[in-house]
């Protein structure tokens, strides 16, 4: 089976405005706060960052000792800060669902948040040429077991045991972009308990 | 490549809907029913003349669903090479024609969440269709319709009461013009807008749409070019080892058809890339007049599009 290698594994890219745009949606997670930082003095090489411009929404981690938040507050006039993901993730969306054709996206931080917030974009049908996403901090995947459809969280080795069947699954880079997650196909369904070495490769 | 087999048709009816237009059912005389489509596709209609073959493309306006016959509108053109003054005056019910199948270069976008749609004067023909797919779907759209003078509104009455508050008209006679920077500068996300129309209101509809910020991916146009006149020319066609002669009211493309070569197409209007041609020799400048190449390519003299492009030359020399 073929588990690298494989097309729909998402690509990123350092952030780049796109002056193109009339409205400049950011979000952040952890060290992700850095690029957007940078992004924000590109940006406002070419105007002003009014709230009717940009709007940064952040969520800090534990792992980034950051002042992200000051800097963030000189930056932009409308920052937006979050203890928790979700939080992040519902205002976005509110967000979205007032906004107009014109809009950027911008996502900084571990892939799982990009993915999450990918997955709402969608459903706005934003497309490839209106997001821009940078991946930094963690390589922790988002794992959806094909055979019971849930969907574990924070998974660093190629094999993961199922939260929820408990089947042990090999992590392919076989992603999709609606379920904002790559696909666990089960490791041991010939040999039970027969299982590849297990190694830490999304840290 | 060979073509796709065309599909030999009958008129069943003609009517003048607008002093311009007049509107042809085509249905199959083998019988049976018309290949499926969706709203946006257009059709090749193969008109034999004594000493010509025509190849004009023309969306199709009947309902997707209805498959017995095609329905298509024709408006006559000032500067007609022949194929409309040839639908307009010698083709009349019974007269027989051959099409080929339907290809679509101007489909609805299936996960937009609301559709915008611009026409200016015939180009309303793609949209006959494509609002009949949206009547089927559940997403906001609106109709933007700009004609000349109510006179020249082709389909007015049956859009009026088929489409209701989402239509609305602009006559030029009544100097009401589409404000298109109200109109695209507040749409909500996931909007598409498709405009087909004279040349300038596209190239309007498309620059406004980018100054909004749009991204290209939300904009849609169609414009089939009828291949213009020019000087005659003559091209050598190096695979096949034929020296053709193109008339001045003769495209490129025709001139090497009629020589016994098939170069693949779909559009025949300088939109969907399937002629593109590598020249191999050149001396002289060719004359680009499709809208697939980049200006980069049309500057580098190395493809041309054989539909609707022409060169003005001692030597030309194709890979075909």
């Amino acid at each position: 089976m073929l588990v690298t290698g494989i097309k729909s594994k998402p690509v990123y890219a350092p952030l780049q405005a796109d002056t193109a745009g009339r409205y400049h949606l950011m979000l952040g997670h952890g060290v992700g706060g850095a690029p957007l930082l940078s992004l924000l003095d590109e940006l406002g090489r070419s105007g002003p960052l009014s709230a009717g411009r940009a709007c940064v929404l952040y969520v800090a981690d534990s792992a980034a000792a950051d002042n992200f938040g000051v800097r963030f507050r000189t930056s932009a006039s409308d920052v937006r800060f979050f203890d928790r993901v979700a939080e992040l993730l519902a205002e976005f969306r509110t967000i979205l669902t007032g906004s107009f054709m014109g809009t950027r996206l911008y996502v900084a931080g571990p892939e799982s948040f990009i993915g999450l917030a990918m997955k709402i974009a969608l459903e706005f049908d934003l497309n490839k040429d209106e997001i821009r996403a940078e991946e930094c901090g963690t390589l922790a995947r988002r794992v959806y077991c094909i055979h019971c459809r849930a969907t574990t969280e924070q998974v660093r080795t190629n094999i993961v045991k199922c939260i929820d069947c408990g089947r042990h699954l090999i992590v392919r880079d076989h992603y999709s972009r609606r379920f904002a997650a790559y696909m666990g196909v089960m490791v041991d369904a010939e040999v039970p308990g027969e299982l590849p070495p297990i190694k830490e490769n999304f840290v | 490549m060979k073509h796709a087999v065309t599909i030999a048709v009958e008129v069943t009816a003609v009517e003048q809907v607008t002093p311009l237009i007049k509107h042809f059912t085509l249905a199959p005389i083998a019988g049976g029913t018309m290949p499926a489509f969706s709203g946006g596709s257009h059709i090749i209609v193969v008109m034999r003349r004594a000493n010509r073959v025509h190849r004009n493309p023309y969306s199709l306006m009947s309902p997707p669903g209805r498959l017995e016959a095609y329905e298509i509108s024709v408006r006559r053109m000032e500067e007609s090479r022949g194929g409309s003054h040839f639908m307009h005056d010698e083709v009349g019910v019974g007269s027989q024609l051959e099409i080929a199948h339907p290809v679509n270069l101007f489909g609805l976008d299936k996960i937009a969440r609301k559709h915008v749609l611009i026409a200016g004067g015939i180009g309303i023909t793609p949209f006959m269709a494509q609002l009949q797919d949206l009547h089927a779907a559940n997403v906001p759209y609106e109709m933007h319709y700009s004609v000349r003078a109510p006179e020249h509104a082709a389909f007015r009455d049956q859009l009026i009461e088929q489409e209701g508050d989402r239509l609305r008209m602009y006559y030029d006679s009544a100097n009401e013009l589409i404000d298109f920077e109200a109109l695209l500068g507040s749409q909500p996300l996931g909007t598409h807008v498709y405009v087909c129309g004279p040349a300038g209101m596209i190239e309007r509809v498309i620059g406004t749409a980018r100054a909004c910020g749009w991204s290209d991916s939300h904009i849609h146009w169609e414009q089939f070019s009828a291949p213009p006149v020019g000087d005659a020319f003559d091209a050598f066609l190096a695979r096949s080892k034929l020296k053709i002669h193109v008339l001045p009211d003769q495209s490129l493309l025709e001139s090497i058809e009629a020589a016994g070569v098939d170069v693949p197409y779909l559009c025949r209007g300088g939109v969907c890339g399937f002629c593109h041609t590598k020249v191999v020799e050149l001396e002289g400048e060719l004359i680009h007049n499709d809208h697939f190449l980049s200006a980069e390519e049309k500057a580098s003299g190395k493809f041309m599009m054989p539909c609707v492009s022409r060169a003005r030359c001692k030597n030309l020399v194709l890979d075909l």
